[in-house]
């Protein structure tokens, strides 16, 4: 095993995190999307509110152009995109330049949708490209530690995001249960406690969800 | 015709692959930070064996001569004593450090990593243009666009017998390795904003290094150490690093340098870590230098020098001054203090005001220039469309200095875009083509 600084840890970590975020946001933006085409009063806020993030746009029409791709929100998905790709390019050598290209396709397919007339066709790119990320930290990095670091980030954001939109309990309990094996093998400190604490949650009766977002969040 | 036309078809296809892997170089403009493309030019510069044999010759030559001369000036300073190097140029120079006295780097060796310029003429001739000692940036281009080359046409390189330019690798590793005084190598960066970013992050993962920013290093007892997540210091012996000198160490050099390591030049100067490239070695490749390197080999090697300078003049010479002002409109002037193309000046270009602004300014300053005569370059082509169109273009070798000094048997072939320009600066905006050295 490789050596890894704090700040390396770190980079990996939030790779982990906001590709994942790109990829769960993407998904959710779909869903979204298609939900608009038939309403007649406006969801978007509704969208805004769960995954807690501000309500700057409007309209639908300016939210389905501007979450997606405006840059100077750091909130929309291209933002986010861009910061997995700040992490991506100064992992070169502990990732590859197998794994990083994905992340480089995936801003080059984003920026292509952005000015497409059919944006959601082209952003099936962008998922795609960060499911081939995905694929090739498990295929190609030969640090199990370095692997273990950025799944624990994904699955942290997994968790995270996944208690904002109060996903279901077998949702829940299946990216805890992920979670842990990662973690305990990623070399990181973290609160073994809130462990404890996520499981014990998703068991009550009525899962508090922003109980779970601030036990994942206060995990490392 | 040596290339296929089956890679140049595939010209589009290797230049969207090495967008996908990164391969760009920063630039500030307007005081903002923007990544470009390097562009590629799938038509390869193609160097004859025989021919490069003799530049490998040349090359090793002319590296070793710089690197006895590093080792003389920061000691003994036998050719400044012998008056063949005039004092001026060396402690006026901006590279020249005067920390470095009396500072031998491990095994003697200054310039482990050394790119050097050169055009061919239309004579056929190579002409040295340049010596770059100190953080030569390059090989990484021509190394990765080779991998996607082969990919894209295959065929190519099974009917082309070339020397196989993606050794780089092995080579920088041997001579990392060579110095290395016991511990971990690393790549030393000052972060993606650098120029050069892409080629510091693809040679770590291509040598097995560790890439580096300065935070990540620390200083202990006289040792250098990479500090790693759980907090345990693992010694470096090794450090390739990729920023300038004045802000390698704060407490030795520029106190305001965020990017450097406080005492590792300390640490240097006990023998307890080996510096690559060694701090120091600006003075050996100022443009001024340049002019007495021919000098240094015969000094140095007692040896005529394989490769030739072009024909420059140094107004600090009186005798040299009147011919620069006699021929003022053919030559292309070149202030020693600037790098990357920028403080170049053709004679022809100015106008009568600016010609009369620049003589005053050579008088006052006469150390601070050179004069060349311009040398009329093979032109190169390349593709443009469906069409080749000639372009101007420089070959930066690459010369190691290992356990012995190599050679890597490729190069980068940067080429003006412009057709009138003879700069081919990727800062600049040119391009880049692969160096095929045939094997055969």
């Amino acid at each position: 095993m490789g050596i890894i600084s704090v700040e390396q840890t770190d980079r990996l970590l939030w790779l982990g995190r906001y590709s994942e975020r790109v990829y769960t946001t993407l998904r959710l933006y779909y869903n979204s999307f298609d939900m608009m085409i038939d309403e007649i009063t406006d969801s978007y806020a509704e969208f805004c509110k769960m995954i807690d993030i501000p309500d700057i746009y409007g309209s639908k029409e300016v939210f389905k152009e501007k979450y997606p791709f405006d840059e100077e929100n750091p909130d929309s998905i291209l933002s986010n995109l861009n910061r997995a790709y700040d992490n991506a390019i100064v992992l070169r050598e502990e990732i590859g330049s197998e794994a990083l290209s994905y992340i480089q396709l995936a801003i080059y397919d984003m920026n292509r949708a952005k000015i497409s007339r059919a944006p959601l066709i082209e952003m099936q790119r962008v998922i795609d490209n960060i499911l081939a990320f995905w694929g090739i930290v498990d295929d190609s990095i030969d640090s199990e530690q370095v692997r273990n670091i950025i799944k624990t980030g994904k699955r942290i954001e997994r968790i995270d995001l996944y208690a904002r939109l109060g996903m279901a309990r077998k949702e829940l309990v299946r990216e805890i249960d992920r979670l842990v094996p990662r973690i305990e093998r990623s070399g990181m400190e973290y609160r073994k406690d809130k462990i404890g604490a996520l499981k014990e949650l998703v068991t009550q009766p009525e899962i508090n969800y922003y109980r779970i977002v601030y036990e994942v969040e206060t995990i490392l | 015709m040596m290339y296929d036309l089956d890679l140049l078809e595939h010209t589009d296809t290797v230049n969207e692959l090495l967008a996908r892997y990164g391969v760009k170089f920063g630039i500030y403009k307007n005081n903002t930070f923007k990544e470009q493309l390097f562009p590629f030019d799938a038509i390869p510069r193609i160097i004859e064996r025989d021919e490069f044999d003799y530049l490998e010759r040349g090359l090793k030559q002319r590296v070793v001569a710089l690197n006895l001369f590093l080792k003389d000036i920061y000691s003994k300073k036998r050719i400044v004593k012998d008056h063949v190097v005039p004092e001026d140029f060396i402690f006026a120079s901006s590279g020249y450090m005067a920390e470095c006295e009396g500072v031998c780097p491990v095994k003697g060796i200054y310039s482990h990593i050394s790119g050097i310029d050169l055009v061919q003429g239309k004579d056929k001739r190579w002409y040295i243009l340049e010596d770059n000692l100190r953080v030569p940036s390059g090989a990484s281009y021509p190394m990765i666009a080779r991998e996607l080359c082969r990919r894209s046409s295959p065929l190519t390189f099974q009917n082309n017998r070339l020397e196989d330019n993606r050794n780089y690798a092995k080579l920088l590793r041997r001579t990392l390795d060579n110095v290395n005084v016991g511990g971990h190598t690393v790549i030393l960066t000052p972060g993606r904003y650098n120029a050069a970013y892409f080629e510091h992050s693809y040679l770590a993962e291509k040598t097995g290094a560790h890439l580096v920013n300065g935070s990540e290093l620390r200083v202990k007892d006289d040792k250098l150490y990479y500090e790693s997540y759980n907090g345990k210091l693992e010694r470096v012996g090794a450090v390739y690093r990729r920023i300038s000198d004045e802000y390698l160490d704060p407490m030795n050099f520029n106190p305001e340098s965020v990017i450097g390591i406080p005492h590792i030049y300390d640490v240097y100067r006990k023998g307890n870590v080996a510096l690559l490239n060694a701090p120091g070695n600006g003075v050996a490749d100022d443009k001024g230098i340049y002019y007495f390197v021919p000098k240094m080999i015969k000094y140095y090697l007692g040896e005529e020098p394989i490769l030739s300078n072009a024909p420059t003049y140094l107004p600090f010479y009186e005798e040299d001054m009147k011919y620069v002002l006699e021929n003022f409109d053919k030559l292309v002037l070149k202030d020693v203090a600037e790098a990357g193309g920028y403080g170049v000046v053709f004679g022809s270009s100015m106008s009568r005001q600016q010609k009369e602004d620049f003589i005053e300014l050579l008088k006052a300053e006469p150390r601070r220039f050179i004069a060349q005569e311009v040398i009329d370059f093979l032109d190169i082509d390349i593709l443009e469309g469906n069409e080749t169109l000639p372009r101007k273009a420089d070959l930066r070798a690459f010369v190691l200095m290992a356990d012995e000094p190599l050679v890597w048997k490729s190069g980068l072939t940067r080429f003006s875009r412009n057709p009138d320009s003879f700069i081919v600066n990727s800062s600049q905006g040119g391009g880049f083509k692969d160096t095929w050295v045939l094997s055969q």
